[in-house]
């Protein structure tokens, strides 16, 4: 016969103005099995905590239900309160009266009622609850960062230099990511590369820091704590340990023609590259797709001229795998490419660009050394149109949001044309110009005020080509909705920031989960801005939502921080909520009969596999379930699964929940 | 609750709902103050993929007349796939319950989420005014208590 | 002695297997044989009448034993060896697994050869099973529910059906389960019901189609067809399903029209 004790809070007036407290816990005091029924303005005050510990200690309860709000908000203080009064604290469940009845009904028997009935669900479940403990995990002091744009470089800094061990991955040859792309940068002018090349540096000398370029995340497993990360090494075809950096296969290797990711397809690069002059590492990689030994069988000039001996073929891929203990995601966005827009002719026209595109030909390492030159023909533009808003706020092109960044770059884009054109005239259509941000609106201003762009507020219907000019057709809504005709040498296109391809799947490998547009979903928007629904998983930077450097960085140094202070804990503590797979008398041993179904079912792999043996012989009797509670996160979706009930999770048992539903019913 | 002082049907409906998504979206229908129909019950499973299908039906034995199931919107769930697995589970289930003859029109699947508390509210003021108006469900309750009612007739 | 005979007395004469499992005439239909001597073997013989799902015996280890078998079996004990394989519950070392085609003795080397038979060996459906489906879903929601209830209110849960399931092999069926007690042990029409349910989602995407459990049932109650609705279901509902079990694995795109 159980002993439970029940306990009504009012809530001040916040339960008890539609519910009948007193008479809740009347009813309770005559359920079966409760020993002890009481209500009380505030249960989760001092007095209220206190109430319910001396009625432990008096009436010897075994369990406890708080009728109150959710269990979300003061299940862990009630629980605290029971563990205090020596009760364990999984004997005692919340019966949610707040949220789930008194603010959603109103005053009435029925209200009155229904609460009754939720008291009596959870009496009947606690009255089958077991004691439970709680799990404690070792973690592994490791952190693994991936993606090494500016977000990546930032949170492993920030983690290196508190100490802890960053692993660094990176798809590319390279770290810098696109910030290492720009020119110049808003709202200072400064040049990009100068502040983030001594990061680069950085990263690549830190003690604390591996770094593996050319390296995706093939496999992510485990949990919090105790992440096993598989990592794709590509075959780079260079011996980097070999490989002094010289640069002379480069200049050697006669695949020349190859658009360079680098430069936006604006300039060209070899077989075997590195991708800028800063790259960190600064080792070349061969490019299999284009290389002619791997695409014709015969070439190898690379290895004839390379004087150290690093160039090995036909090595494969190379997999390592990594104990993490939390991760930092941090792979960035991307633009949509010209071709998205067929009213700006498809990308057919070779001096409509991309903002990034833009960024190539402004910087000073870029293919043109910094001057604004047209693809076309290398002519300086005399009239040049940059469009905001191309796909972004647009439901039409399947982006409703906003891409927060074209604004500002826009701005510092016409600026710089117009600082180093100077006979040149620059036309910005927008639709709204946001520049929230410290020193973002003086920055527009100025760039309207100080170097004369044209404003024009409108959307441009159309561009097209016209003896070889760009026509640019708009409207500007301001002089009501007057047409507006541009002959203009080239138009830029501040296009839609987007989810880098593959985002879906690097979330569905890693168990996070993403928004519509494929960027990755935080936990929650305002309390949780890095963390995802996943514990130990966090984010930063573009992959998240579309962000400028500052809020890259700041999100970078957040996520880093909830990083370190997972990793400097001694021991993770977690609910015992996991399911167990029964064990019982021989010759049975268990009821499961090993046919591992649930295995396919199990999320987090953590159904293993334990061979029951003969204790002499050391014969195997039988093959049967067992769940690694490490790695076992508690869904429970083997229980409802398994055919001869064999396994059942704990906090949400069979028989609980059983319990519970018929009580429900039963009048 | 089976009548009202109005003689109006008021049906007894359980919820199975997941504790991420749609146990927190209740919550917010609470702090939003949205009011709904007093009819439904709510049990907390951490995932939709706990929910036992013989749990709906022990409900329904138990007198229920209309059940609600809801979690997280696919891509959505905590566990990653446990709303998938469930998802599968009810289509075999209720194919099966239809073929049987239980009416499945009688349970209303859904995804709620944590961010969805008006949803929430509409889901249930929905099911009730739909089960109100299918009526109690008599003949799975007879079929229930059929130790109860049947006679024993001594040939 | 034919083929067959020689076949099964050369493997136990040989000492490759201890047993074999087959068919012999019955007094009204031929009936599981177990052979342990090669004399035994001369009894075996395989025809189209031979129905039992003989696989149900390869899960008992009260007659199997330690040793090695054999058996010849029809199309359904082949489907059932593949899925019992893919379920861990059977050893292929220690089997022996062969069916009569034609002339044809064929032994299978893998569970790949067996596939290979299964997929291009499928019986003919049942017509008169098809009938009753279709018959069944013409019916009112309410028809089909007094059709079901009245029908298995007939049951005497024998448990026959489980019995004759070589699928059915748990130590503890989940009717046996009393804490909680999910199916009421005793018969009455719900719990009969329920017990039905259960053994139908138990058998999803799992069930080779035999109909053993329709041909088991003393009363004969139509839940063969119960089984055999389910896998027409999840066929149309998710195409073929080449693995074994629906409910074990999942699709993100699985496509559904009632959540909402």
């Amino acid at each position: 016969m159980s002993k439970i004790g029940v306990f009504i809070c009012h809530c001040g007036e916040n339960i008890s103005a539609t519910v009948d407290c007193e008479r809740v816990a009347k009813s309770a005091s005559e359920m079966e099995g409760v020993a002890f029924a009481t209500d009380y303005k505030y249960m989760c005050s001092d007095p209220g905590q206190s109430l319910i510990k001396n009625a432990i200690r008096e009436y010897h309860l075994d369990g406890v239900v708080v009728g109150s709000c959710s269990p979300r908000m003061h299940e862990p203080t009630f629980r605290r309160a029971c563990s205090e009064a020596g009760l364990n604290p999984y004997l005692c469940e919340i019966a949610n009266l707040r949220e789930h009845v008194s603010w959603v009904h109103e005053k009435s028997e029925a209200t009155t009622l229904k609460a009754i009935d939720i008291v009596k669900g959870v009496v009947e479940k606690v009255r089958r609850n077991k004691p439970l403990n709680a799990i404690e995990v070792p973690i592994t002091k490791k952190a693994l960062v991936i993606g090494g744009g500016i977000a990546g470089i930032q949170a492993s800094l920030d983690i290196a230099n508190c100490g802890q061990k960053v692993i660094l991955i990176e798809k590319g040859p390279s770290i810098g990511g696109h910030m290492s792309q720009l020119s110049e940068t808003f709202p200072t002018l400064d040049c990009s590369q100068c502040i983030l090349t001594p990061r680069m540096v950085e990263v690549a000398q830190h003690p604390n820091i591996t770094l593996y370029t050319y390296a995706e995340l093939e496999k992510l497993d485990g949990f919090i704590g105790n992440f096993k990360a598989t990592i794709r090494l590509k075959a780079k075809s260079v011996d980097y340990n070999k490989c002094t950096g010289c640069g002379l296969c480069t200049t050697k290797c006669p695949q020349k023609k190859i658009p360079s990711e680098f430069n936006e397809g604006l300039g060209t690069r070899t077989a075997i590259f590195t991708p800028f002059p800063q790259a960190v590492p600064n080792k070349p990689a061969i490019d299999k797709e284009h290389c002619n030994y791997y695409q014709k069988g015969k070439c190898k000039v690379c290895q004839k001229f390379c004087p150290t001996g690093a160039i090995e073929y036909d090595k494969p891929d190379e997999f390592i795998t990594e104990d993490i203990g939390a991760v930092i995601v941090t792979t960035g966005f991307n633009v949509l490419k010209t071709d998205f827009f067929p009213e700006y002719g498809y990308g057919k026209y070779k001096d409509v660009i991309t903002g990034l595109q833009f960024e190539r030909l402004a910087s000073a390492s870029g293919p043109t050394l910094g001057e604004i030159r047209r693809p076309s023909d290398g002519q300086i533009p005399k009239k040049i149109v940059f469009i905001s808003c191309c796909g972004s706020r647009d439901p039409a092109k399947g982006i409703p949001y906003c891409s927060k960044i074209c604004c500002m770059y826009t701005a510092k884009h016409a600026m710089l044309y117009q600082h180093k054109v100077h006979d040149g005239e620059s036309t910005i259509f927008y639709m709204d110009v946001r520049a929230g941000g410290k020193n973002y609106e003086e920055f527009v201003r100025r760039a309207v005020e100080e170097d004369h762009v044209n404003y024009v507020r409108g959307r441009v219907a159309r561009v097209y080509e016209k003896n070889g000019k760009l026509i640019v057709k708009g409207v500007d809504t301001l002089l009501g909705a007057k047409p507006v005709e541009i002959e203009a040498d080239m138009v830029v296109l501040a296009t839609a920031g987007v989810a880098n391809k593959g985002a879906e799947e690097l979330a569905q490998k890693m168990h996070i989960s993403y928004d519509p547009y494929h960027f990755f979903a935080e936990a929650h928007p305002k309390l949780k801005p890095v963390e995802t629904n996943t514990a130990g998983i966090f984010l930063a930077g573009a992959c998240q939502a579309p962000k400028d450097i500052p809020e890259t960085v700041a999100s970078a140094s957040g996520a880093a921080v909830k990083a370190v202070s997972l990793l400097s804990q001694p021991t993770l503590v977690r609910e015992p909520i996991v399911a167990v797979v029964n064990r019982c008398a021989p010759p049975m041993f268990s009821t499961c009969v090993g046919c591992f179904m649930c295995e396919t079912i199990c999320p987090y792999n953590a159904i293993e596999h334990e061979e029951i043996k003969d204790r002499r012989t050391g014969k195997v009797i039988k093959t049967v379930a067992k769940i690694n509670p490490g790695l076992c996160q508690g869904c429970g979706t083997c229980v409802s699964f398994c055919r001869s009930k064999s396994i059942d999770i704990q906090g949400y048992t069979n028989e609980e929940m059983f319990a519970e539903v018929t009580a429900l019913l039963n009048k | 609750m089976e009548e009202n002082n109005n003689n109006i049907f008021e049906p007894r409906i359980i919820a199975f709902v997941c504790n991420w998504c749609t146990y927190a979206g209740a919550d917010l229908t609470g702090t939003s103050r949205i009011k709904y129909a007093t009819n439904v019950e709510i049990v907390r499973f951490p995932c939709t993929g706990r929910i036992d299908f013989m749990l709906l039906l022990k409900a329904f034995a138990g007198g229920a007349d209309g059940i609600i199931i809801s979690g997280c919107h696919p891509n959505d769930c905590h566990y990653t796939s446990g709303n998938f697995h469930a998802r599968r589970r009810w289509m075999v289930f209720r194919d099966m319950l239809d073929f049987m003859g239980i009416d499945i029109e009688r349970i209303r699947w859904s995804w709620v989420s944590a961010a969805e508390g008006a949803k929430w509210a509409d889901v249930v003021n929905d099911t009730v005014g739909k089960i109100r108006e299918m009526g109690p469900y008599t003949e799975y309750k007879k079929a229930a208590k059929f130790l109860e009612e049947e006679k024993i007739i001594h040939e | 002695m034919s083929k067959l005979s020689e076949k099964a007395a050369t493997l136990l004469s040989e000492g490759t297997v201890k047993m074999i499992i087959g068919y012999e005439q019955g007094t009204e239909r031929p009936r599981p044989a177990f052979c342990h001597k090669p004399e035994d073997c001369e009894r075996l013989i395989f025809n189209d009448q031979c129905s039992n799902n003989l696989a149900v015996y390869l899960t008992k280890k009260e007659i199997i034993g330690e040793d090695k078998v054999g058996v010849v079996g029809n199309y359904y004990v082949i489907k059932t060896v593949i899925q019992l394989n893919r379920e861990n519950q059977i050893n292929l070392q220690n089997l022996v697994v062969m069916t009569v085609d034609g002339d044809d003795i064929i032994t299978f080397g893998s569970i790949d050869e067996m596939q290979q038979y299964v997929d291009t060996h499928e019986p003919v459906p049942n017509e008169k099973v098809l009938a009753v489906i279709e018959k069944i879903d013409k019916m009112s929601r309410s028809e089909r529910w007094d059709y079901w209830k009245s029908e298995l209110s007939k049951c005497v849960r024998c448990y026959a059906c489980r019995a004759a399931c070589p699928l059915c092999y748990c130590n503890r069926c989940v009717t046996e389960v009393n804490c909680p007690q999910w199916i009421e042990p005793w018969a009455a029409p719900l719990s009969n019901m329920e017990w039905q349910i259960n053994r139908v989602m138990h058998m999803s995407g799992r069930c080779v189609g035999c109909g053993e459990c329709a041909a088991a049932c003393p009363l004969e109650l139509p839940i063969g067809i119960l089984t055999k609705k389910m896998g027409m279901d999840i066929k149309n509902t998710f195409g073929g399903w080449k693995d074994g079990s629906v409910l074990s694995t999942y699709n993100v795109n699985d496509k559904e029209n009632f959540i909402k």
